[in-house]
This record gives structure tokens, C-alpha cells and sequence, in this order.
């Protein structure tokens, strides 16, 4: 009992290390770390601290250093407080190039309604029982011991990031593995049903993520606990997940973060840094995973398209400035590819092959299905349809262009990537079946940020009429 | 209140109710996963004892003992039924090959001496395989009396010429 108590432990602070050196990166690259609210100041530290600490085992990994809790977690840190320190001495603020969104006002607290409570209590609920069937279980899931879970066991018991004995997608990009090493370092051995306890925390972030951003895009509390539950309580692939430690949860949380910064910042609503900090998701969403890189491709051309199609006064300063993402992407992408060209590892090319016509219309019904089957995301996308349908001429006039280009252009290139995999016939079936969920999971909690934009367009409506 | 919004406002209750639904689903869902949690804490039947439970990993056990941490060893199994990534997932470090049963005799030589894998490892070695014959006839290999759900060979793969084509 002491020693399961122990290591949760050293879990839980092997976590808030990331978190302090995720908080450290957030507060050099945002002015004024108080535009952000708590929850969202956690919610987003998480995801830079993984990237910051994960691309450091890299290096120590390439300089041939052995990895280890000190050396992975001790560096970084220190140098990260140590500009956050020469930053608050100098009191210099980055050129903060977007306009100060004042801060609104204090408001006396709200008490909490009954339906806040509800969707509180149904979050809880399935948090618990989320993290409850990660722990109890040993990584079993297929891509976890094949993949994820394997190699993260193989760099902690090698010290580093020794891939030779790993045949079979050892050219994956490494931010999940690593940072279950990063966990088994802390543990002190490869405790692989306590360390599957990270991704319904991970899951948690992402839900406080969305929340916040709901909020900021002007929903009310209860709206926005109102879509969130909505999100995670439709369908079971969100749920499981939660549980099975893919690499798939954590790619939506860094496509969900670049997303809603981005969507943001179009708005006018995002606070101050939001680029720089988004800079840090589009690392992460090319660290992540393999889909990672084509994922942040579609999100900057969706957000180059919207500023060309609106064309605000300042589009063309703007358009400069999706440069700030641009570099996080390589920052996330090229250290992991060269690593891999040094150390001559054959980089997979699973999906350009040839184009396949057949598949392509085979593939829509599939993603049809996908789409409406309660099975998979319950009736999330075909509300996320009706708001898009409802925002009628106003989605061309308004920023709610960029999300509804970003999953248009993901659904597409679904179709496009299934039209080009390399698979027989008889395998193409179980091929979909077995990855359809996983790309739609990466995108499904941008189309809650629509259904969001819909819940707050009726309420709009029916307080404009009422008045 | 206009038609159309008077539409939205039906709309909205439809999807609200349809998701009551859905989480009542969810919730039967998931029941049977609650119910055996709820038991395997009560009975502490958690983490490393459910890997107990299955003859597989006590298998894996076992060959973690035979084969050592640097050694190469070739599996032999369909990559379909899911064994073969959790005996590599159990037996890290040690370098893996995977090989379908139905490799003839010339390619599993010659994989053998070309990874210097000292070992060869058949998941239900008593069902049919290719090379069965070859192996059980060549000086290289030597049966191993490790008891569980396959067969385990000590190979001495110097002895084997390993050209492709012999």
C-alpha cells in the first residue's frame, strides 16, 4: 500500500515537473502570464513542458549522453527559470506584435447553477473511471505495446534512444515514448499501468482547454461546461482514448491548442503571445506524431485562406506573422529528422504510393459513417453540421471560416490519404476500420469549438428577439 | 420568436435528448468494465497479477530467463494474431525478427545467420510450419525444454551457410 502510494507519488511530481517547465516556457513567451486564467495557464504549460522536456532527451540522446530523471528534467529547468528570471530583472516585454487585448473586467464571482454541477459531476465521472481503467490495467492496446508503450520501455532501459532492436515504425516521431521513459525515470522502473495514468490527465487538459477556449470565444459557464461534456460523453472513441495510451489523445491536445490560439487570434480575442505560445503546439503536433506535420500544414493553409478571404485591414502583416507558427513546426519537425538522417534510419513512406480511385469513393462512405455512427463521436459531428448550416452567410464574413476550412481540409485529406494507401483489396476494409476513428479523433474537438460557435449564436438570437 | 428560430430551438432539444440517450448507453456500456475493476480492486487483482493471468507472458517470462538481454532472436508467427508485437514488447531488448510460418527453410537460414540470431522462437510450434523439417534435421539447432505455448531453438548460426538459394 506504501509503495503504491510512493509511486504515485513520484508520478504525480514527474508530472508537475513538466508542468513547471512547461509554466517556465509559457511565461517567457507570453507577456503578461495573468491574460490567462488559471486552468488555461496548466492546460497549455503541460503541452510546452512535454515538447521542451522531450526534445531535450533527444539531444542527450544524440550527444550520446545516457537519459535519466536528472539530466532529462534538471537542465532545461534551470535554464528555463533562469531567462524567466533575467526576463522579470530586465522587465523587457517580447515585441508583442498583437494588439493588447484588454483584460475584462472583474466580475463578482457567479455561484454555481445546478446544470453547471451536472456537467461538473458528468466530467468528474468520467475522468475517474477514465484514469481508474488506465491504472488498474497493464498497457495492453495494440499500438501501445507494438509502438509507444515499447519504445518508451526500450529508451528507459537503455538509457537512450537505442532503436535498433525495434524493426517496425522506429521512425515514428518520439515525443509520447519519450516522456513515458521521462515517467519510468521518475518511477524508477517500467511501471507501465501506473505510467498509462498520463493520458486521462492528458485528457483532462484537453477538456480544461477547450473549456477555456469556449470561454474566451464568449460562451458562459454553463454553455461552456455544456459543450464540453457534450464532446467527451459522445461515443467511445474520445472514452477509450482515455485509456489505451495512444499517441492519437495527445496529438488532438496540441491540434486542438494550435487550433483555438490560431482561432483566436483571427477573432481579435486571443490574449497577448498567443502566436509564440501556439508556436510551441505546432512543435508538439510535428514531435507527436506522423500525421503531426500534414495536421499543422492544413490548420496554417486554413488560416492563410481565411485572412485572404476576409481580408481585414492589417491581412498582410497578419499573413507574415503565421511565420511564428511555421517555426515552431520545424522546431518540432527537423530535430527528429535529422537525428534520424545522422543515425541512418529509414524514414517510412506508408502512404505515397499511387492513387487508387476505387478507394476514394470506398473511403467516403466509411467517413460518412464514421461522421454520423453515434458508435464513434455519439451526435458531435452532425451538430457540429447543423451550426455550420445555421451560421448561413455569416460564415463567409467571420473567423468561423478558418475552423470550418481546418476540418473541411482534414476530411478531405482523410479521403486522400485512404486513396493513396498502399493496401489489397481485401485488407482495405479492416485498414479503414482500424484508423478512421484515430484521424478523426485529432480533429473532433475543433468541431466542439463549432458546436460552441452554434450554442452561442442561438443564445444570441433568443436574447436579441427577447429584447 | 421567429419560425426559424423556433426550428433551432426543436433542433436543440432533439440533440440534447438524443445525447441523454447517448449517455445512458454509455453508461451500459462501460457497466461490464466498471464491474470487473470494481472486483479486481477488491480482490487486488490489479497491474502485473493480470499479466499473470495470462499463459502468454508467463511464456515471455520464461524465455526472458533463456535468451539474453543482447541476443537476436527470430519469432515465428502471423502478425495478425498480436503475439508476436507482445513478445517483443516482453522480451526488449532483445532484437526481434518476425517471420511468418510459412518461410521455407532457405530464407529462415539465411535470416538467421544475417541477423546472428541465436535463438528461434515458434508460437504453437505444434501446428504446422514450414521449416519444421529442415530444423529438427539440421545440426544447428538445438530444442530447448522450455515449457509454455511454443517451441524454443538454440541456434548456432555459424554452422548455417545462409545463402538464400542453397
Amino acid at each position: 500500500m506504501i509503495e503504491t502510494a510512493l509511486a504515485l507519488l513520484r508520478f504525480l511530481l514527474g508530472l508537475g515537473g513538466v508542468c513547471l517547465l512547461g509554466y517556465a516556457c509559457f511565461a517567457l513567451l507570453v507577456p503578461n502570464p495573468r491574460d490567462f486564467r488559471p486552468l488555461e495557464s496548466l492546460c497549455l504549460s503541460f503541452g510546452s513542458g512535454a515538447v521542451l522536456l522531450t526534445l531535450w532527451m533527444l539531444l542527450l540522446s544524440w550527444w550520446g549522453l545516457p537519459l535519466g530523471l536528472i539530466l532529462s528534467l534538471a537542465p532545461p529547468l534551470a535554464v528555463a527559470f533562469l531567462a524567466l528570471a533575467v526576463k522579470r530583472v530586465v522587465g523587457k516585454v517580447p515585441a508583442g506584435s498583437e494588439k493588447p487585448t484588454p483584460m475584462p473586467p472583474p466580475s463578482p464571482p457567479t455561484p454555481f447553477r445546478t446544470w453547471d454541477w451536472v456537467f461538473i459531476g458528468l466530467l468528474a465521472a468520467l475522468l475517474l473511471f477514465a484514469y481508474f481503467r488506465a491504472v488498474i490495467y497493464p498497457m495492453w492496446a495494440w499500438d501501445t505495446i507494438a509502438t509507444w508503450g515499447c519504445k518508451a520501455k526500450l529508451f528507459y532501459q537503455s538509457r537512450g534512444m537505442d532503436l535498433t532492436c525495434i524493426e517496425a515504425h522506429n521512425y515514428y516521431p518520439n515525443l509520447v515514448p519519450l516522456l513515458l521513459s521521462y515517467l519510468y525515470f521518475c518511477l524508477g522502473e517500467v511501471n507501465d499501468h501506473l505510467a498509462q495514468g498520463l493520458f486521462p490527465l492528458w485528457g483532462a487538459l484537453l477538456l480544461g482547454m477547450l473549456y477555456s477556449f469556449l470561454r474566451r470565444m464568449g460562451l458562459n459557464r454553463t454553455q461552456g461546461l455544456g459543450v464540453t461534456a457534450f464532446f467527451a460523453l459522445n461515443g467511445t472513441v474520445f472514452i477509450s482514448h482515455l485509456f489505451i495510451a495512444y499517441a492519437d489523445l495527445p496529438l488532438a491536445y496540441f491540434a486542438l491548442a494550435a487550433v483555438g490560439l490560431l482561432y483566436l487570434w483571427l477573432m481579435d480575442a486571443a490574449p497577448r503571445g498567443a502566436l509564440a505560445l501556439a508556436a510551441a503546439f505546432f512543435a508538439g503536433l510535428a514531435w507527436c506524431k506522423y500525421e503531426g506535420p500534414p495536421l499543422a500544414g492544413t490548420i496554417l493553409l486554413a488560416a492563410f485562406l481565411t485572412l485572404v478571404w476576409l481580408r481585414p485591414p492589417d491581412w498582410k502583416t497578419r499573413v507574415l506573422k503565421l511565420g511564428i507558427p511555421v517555426l515552431g513546426l520545424a522546431a518540432g519537425f527537423l530535430p527528429w529528422r535529422l537525428f534520424a538522417a545522422f543515425r541512418h534510419l529509414e524514414m517510412g513512406a506508408d502512404h505515397v504510393r499511387n492513387l487508387y480511385p476505387h478507394q476514394l469513393l470506398e473511403s467516403v462512405s466509411y467517413l460518412l459513417r464514421a461522421l454520423i455512427d453515434p458508435f464513434f463521436f455519439g451526435f458531435l459531428w452532425p451538430a457540429a453540421a447543423l451550426a455550420l448550416v445555421f451560421s448561413g452567410r455569416g460564415l463567409w464574413r467571420s473567423p468561423r471560416l478558418f475552423p470550418a476550412l481546418f476540418l473541411g481540409g482534414n476530411l478531405l485529406a482523410v479521403l486522400v490519404a485512404y486513396a493513396v494507401a498502399p493496401t489489397s483489396a481485401a485488407e482495405f476494409d479492416m485498414y479503414v476500420r482500424a484508423t478512421i476513428d484515430r484521424l478523426l479523433l485529432h480533429i473532433t474537438p475543433v468541431a466542439a469549438l463549432l458546436v460552441g460557435e452554434g450554442v452561442k449564436g442561438f443564445k444570441v438570437e433568443q436574447q436579441i428577439e427577447t429584447t | 420568436m421567429k419560425l426559424t428560430n423556433n426550428w433551432r430551438g426543436w433542433l436543440l432539444w432533439l440533440i440534447s435528448g438524443l445525447w441523454i440517450v447517448q449517455i445512458i448507453w454509455l453508461a451500459w456500456y462501460y457497466a461490464p468494465d466498471i464491474k470487473e475493476m470494481a472486483w479486481r480492486v477488491a480482490s487486488r487483482r490489479t497491474g502485473p497479477a493480470i499479466r499473470q493471468e495470462d499463459p502468454f507472458y508467463r511464456w515471455a517470462l520464461t524465455l526472458a530467463v533463456v535468451i539474453p538481454p543482447r541476443d537476436t532472436y527470430i519469432f515465428l508467427d502471423n502478425y495478425e494474431a498480436g503475439k508476436e508485437i507482445e513478445a517483443r514488447y516482453h522480451l526488449t531488448p532483445r532484437k526481434h525478427v518476425l517471420l511468418p510460418p510459412a518461410a521455407p527453410p532457405s530464407f529462415l537460414f539465411h535470416a538467421l545467420r544475417q541477423e546472428k540470431a541465436s535463438y528461434l522462437v515458434i508460437r504453437e510450434g505444434d501446428k504446422a510450419w514450414s521449416s519444421s523439417d529442415a530444423v529438427a534435421e539440421s545440426a544447428a539447432f538445438l530444442l530447448l525444454p522450455v515449457p509454455g505455448q511454443g517451441l524454443v531453438f538454440k541456434v548456432d548460426f555459424e554452422r548455417l551457410s545462409g545463402l538464400f538459394y542453397d
